[in-house]
């Protein structure tokens, strides 16, 4: 969760990640961000993130972000 | 039979509306249907085979995926993770190729009917070039009507059922409607399987309520097309097609009117299609956003033709950012060149395949190619140079949310986008750069009120009914923006003002439309496409 | 029981709603066909012909034609008059469709009791097929029934003072053009035959109904025009009148004894006739109905006086432009 929160902190450190719950759908992620985040978190958490993953639900909440991290994991 | 036309909404639509409600419920799918056949049938006769074979081809693809997942799912049961793993990404690999096997043969049939000639004339001018014969005969080929869209919206689905976004369809019949809802054949929204395919399927009952709202957004959509699109048509359409005979202010008045033509065109049917859709009880996507207040190039995009925008994401620029070619670069890019070029070359990577389907996607010319590395090459420049943009404006404490600064950037995105246009209209590519630098020559702003407006068949009344009809657009744009319209606003409304509203309208459009003696009917741009 | 009140409260507010609109067209349009009866600089050209023919003092007319463009190259009023006293009037429209026709007539028969109705035969070729033909259906049925759509450009004379002037006698104007057609015999027999369209058929059957009832004859006249007609469709239409029993004089077929000559009376390389080509065409006309028809002489009645005098002033104009064209 810690090494989840740098990375977005590394992306935009005037955000309060944590209380967001809207990341894509309010914008604070736009496309661009979105593809940063995915290729970090490919890399830090050593798993691989299909295109079909990249979806809003996934990806709205830090939440969400670390859930889908921990169902990647597993498979 | 385009949407704004007399047979469509006092014929066709009625006509499909009574029959839809007369049929029982389990067979409603099968008015909408035929409806749609018959209605491309109309339009483009025996090349509805085309959209019947796309349909059946898109079908059968997507069941041999699901077989290939139930097939992997019987063959890993019983093994431990690891076997089971390999096991996964032996099929996976396999679904894929059947994916692009799909992928292919859709395109290869869209590629072959809308970008044949194109592709035989530069290899033959290549070819003459060397001092060779001509290889390649030009052919006349008939574009079944609305085929880049539903070409679109069939490979959606079928990567959606690839990821597993989506239960396959079984049922050939829903998918088939998913592909041929009337309202939407010729010029979009290119809808998402999830977004519409249960709804059409549902044969809910026509209310009363869905019957008055889609009017009014039927109306709305006459007002922006009858009474602004296709006045501004005879101007627009005087100055590109005899674009050597003009210079400077006229030019660039030709841009803007060809813009806001395009927009009252496009978004006016879109509300004619967005309407019809509702009188079904169908929540067709939305395709614009008030467009002209985006403060950048890249927010544009995500407020005009949306749904082509969205479909690109997530077809394309998603795909192709987690691709391999994508990571390898991540990964030197890190090692060797730094975070600000390693994002410069990602954004790239992803951004160029986007531009370069969506000038394609238009049509296979020259100028829609360079239409799309226009904004290939904006969007780009944008993300270059933000990090020096921000300490810029850090330096010189300027507020991002302020007014004054707003307005610049919206501006600034109107030139962005009128000149953008001013390309996508033009005949041809070398006619665009001509009319581009013909613009800064003899600017002659006087040109604009010394009568020289009133030559090419529009009179004061009609420029004036022009910029009035953009005002209420813009009102009504505003408003919607700050969440005051739209359906529930005017629900809140008491009834006579809502009527008020709803007459005015009409009036409006019978008495402003641009119709009858002295105009001609004017087709719909985007169905070309 | 509650549904059913809901769908009894909704229908009254749609009926209400549909009353008041109606209401309202029907202001709007009385109000604007009573401004353009009386200005006739209101209208656009080819309404003109609609509303001239209501502000013709009731049953004065006689004779009414019909038709595109060919029925008011070809065929001078005032001619008619001068020669036999009769009162006729062109209803001609450019490219006039069959579904307009009808509603001319309509239209005609609302003010007049004529005695013949002259349909140019260049009409029954104009149907489209299919969608662009009930397209065509609809719109005249609109603009006749909802003349509001017709009218409906009237806000600009209001606005900017807009008009559209043009001469006119009775539904005929002066076309002093010369451009001969030279490529000879364009009548060339044949035994084909081009099938009229399905809408036209349809359409001619109502023409003749309303004709009928209102105690019309109807006479087909097919005028020179060596670009619109042939051998092909004079069969047709010949077929078509014979099965009908009506009358078809087919001038195509009557060049020498009218006397055109196509170095002279041509206005667009024989597409129309000019002035010259269409006193030729009247004056033959009137001979024609004279023998065949017994259409009453006004000349000399105390309520034709302005028949005379608009007769003098034609006169005079077109002895000018026909001195002109022959300078030419």
């Amino acid at each position: 969760m810690e090494k989840l929160l740098d990375i977005l902190m590394e992306i935009d450190d005037s955000i309060d990640w944590k209380a967001q719950k809207a990341l894509v759908n309010d914008r604070l992620l736009d496309s661009f961000a979105v593809i940063s985040l995915i290729a970090e978190l490919e890399e830090q958490f050593d798993i691989e993130i299909e295109a079909a993953e990249i979806i809003p639900e996934n990806l709205n909440s830090v939440d969400a972000i670390w859930k889908m991290i921990q169902r990647l994991k597993e498979n | 039979m385009a949407y704004h036309t007399s047979i469509y909404l006092f014929v066709f639509l009625p006509v499909v509306l009574l029959v839809y409600q007369l049929t029982p419920k389990k067979l409603r799918w099968m008015t909408l249907l035929l409806s749609g056949y018959v209605f491309f049938w109309m339009i483009s006769g025996k090349l509805v085979l085309y959209l019947i074979g796309t349909t059946l081809f898109t079908h059968y693809i997507g069941v041999w995926m699901s077989w290939m997942k139930l097939q992997c799912e019987t063959a890993v049961s019983g093994l431990t993770k690891e076997e089971s793993s390999i096991v996964k990404k032996r099929y996976k690999q396999k679904e894929k190729w059947i994916l692009i096997g799909g992928i292919l043969g859709l395109l290869l049939a869209l590629a072959y009917l809308k970008y044949y000639n194109f592709f035989a004339k530069n290899i033959n001018a290549i070819i003459g070039a060397w001092g060779g014969s001509y290889a390649l005969q030009t052919k006349e080929l008939l574009l079944p009507i609305g085929i880049s869209f539903y070409t679109l919206q069939a490979i959606g689905y079928m990567a959606d059922v690839y990821w597993g976004k989506l239960k396959v369809e079984q049922h050939p019949g829903k998918l088939a409607l998913f592909l041929g809802f009337f309202p939407q054949i010729m010029e979009g929204p290119i809808s998402m399987y999830s977004q519409t395919a249960d709804a059409l399927w549902q044969g809910a009952p026509i209310t009363g309520e869905n019957l008055s709202k889609g009017s009014v957004r039927i109306l709305w959509g006459l007002f922006k097309k009858m009474i602004i699109a296709d006045r501004l048509y005879v101007f627009v359409q005087a100055i590109f097609e005899h674009y050597e005979m003009y210079h400077g202010v006229m030019i660039a008045a030709a841009a803007v009117a060809y813009t806001v033509q395009l927009y009252m065109e496009f978004s006016g049917c879109m509300d004619i299609i967005i309407g019809s859709g509702r009188m079904f009880g169908i929540t067709l996507p939305e395709n614009f956003r008030q467009p002209f207040a985006s403060r950048s190039a890249a927010e544009f995009w995500r407020r005009w033709h949306i749904t082509l925008g969205v479909w690109f994401k997530t077809y394309v620029f998603y795909p192709v950012s987690v691709s391999g070619l994508v990571k390898r670069w991540n990964k030197f890019g890190r090692k060797h060149l730094g975070k600000y070029l390693t994002k410069l070359g990602v954004s790239a990577l992803s951004l160029f395949p986007v531009w370069i389907c969506n000038g394609l996607w238009h049509g296979a010319r020259w100028s829609y190619i360079f239409y799309g590395m226009y904004y290939f090459v904006i969007l780009l420049g944008g993300i270059a140079i933000e990090p020096v943009r921000n300490k810029v404006l850090d330096a010189c404490h300027i507020n991002e949310n302020a007014w004054y600064f707003r307005l610049i950037q919206i501006l600034k995105t109107w030139m962005i986008i009128f000149t953008g246009e001013l390309f996508f209209r033009a005949n041809g590519l070398r006619a665009g750069i001509s009319m581009f630098f013909s613009m800064f020559r003899n600017f002659e702003l006087q040109r604009l009120w010394d009568g020289t407006m009133l030559t090419f068949g529009l009179d004061q009344a009609d420029y004036l009914v022009v910029v009035v009809g953009c005002v209420v657009v813009a009102i009504v744009g505003m408003m919607k923006e700050r969440n005051l319209l739209g359906e529930a606003g005017l629900q809140k409304l008491c009834l006579p003002m809502r009527w008020a509203i709803y007459y005015g309208l009409i009036l409006a459009v019978v008495i402003l439309g641009a119709y009858g003696i002295g105009y001609q009917q004017v087709d719909m741009i985007y169905a070309g496409f | 029981m509650q549904d059913f009140k809901n769908i009894g409260k909704r229908a009254g507010k749609v009926a209400l709603f549909l009353a008041i609109l109606f209401v309202i067209f029907e202001l709007m349009a009385e109000r604007m066909e009573i401004a353009l009866i009386k200005n006739d600089n209101l209208v656009q050209s080819r309404n003109k012909s609609l509303f001239r023919i209501q502000r013709e003092p009731q049953d004065s007319i006689d004779v009414i034609v019909l038709g595109d463009s060919l029925s008011y190259a070809s065929i001078s009023p005032m001619e008619l008059w001068e020669e036999h006293g009769i009162t006729g009037y062109v209803c001609g429209q450019s490219g006039q469709k069959i579904q307009e026709t009808y509603h001319m007539l309509e239209t005609a028969f609302e003010t007049q009791s004529p005695k013949l109705v002259i349909l140019e035969t260049n009409t029954l070729f104009r149907g489209r097929t299919g969608l662009e033909g009930i397209k065509e259906t609809i719109e005249a049925w609109g603009n006749y029934y909802i003349p509001i759509f017709r009218g409906h450009d009237i806000w600009k004379s209001f606005l900017i003072d807009k008009k559209y002037p043009e001469e006119s006698y009775k539904g005929f104007s002066f076309r002093c053009d010369v451009q001969p057609y030279k490529k000879g015999n364009y009548m060339l027999e044949t035994e084909q035959k081009e099938e009229m369209p399905d809408i036209v058929v349809k359409y001619m059957e109502s023409i003749q109904k309303l004709c009928y009832k209102k105690g019309a004859e109807l006479l087909l006249v097919g005028t020179p025009s060596p670009v619109n007609c042939n051998y092909r469709r004079h069969n047709s239409i010949s077929a078509y009148a014979e099965s009908n029993s009506l009358d078809y004089l087919d001038m195509n077929l009557r060049l020498d004894e009218i006397g055109i000559d196509w170095e002279t009376d041509s206005l667009d390389k024989g597409d129309h006739l000019n002035l010259s080509g269409a006193e030729k065409v009247t004056k033959y006309l009137g001979d024609y109905l004279e023998e065949h028809y017994e259409l009453p002489d006004h000349r000399g009645e105390n309520s034709y006086r302005g028949w005379e005098k608009e007769a003098r002033e034609y006169e005079q104009k077109a002895q000018l432009h026909l001195e002109q064209m022959a300078a030419k």
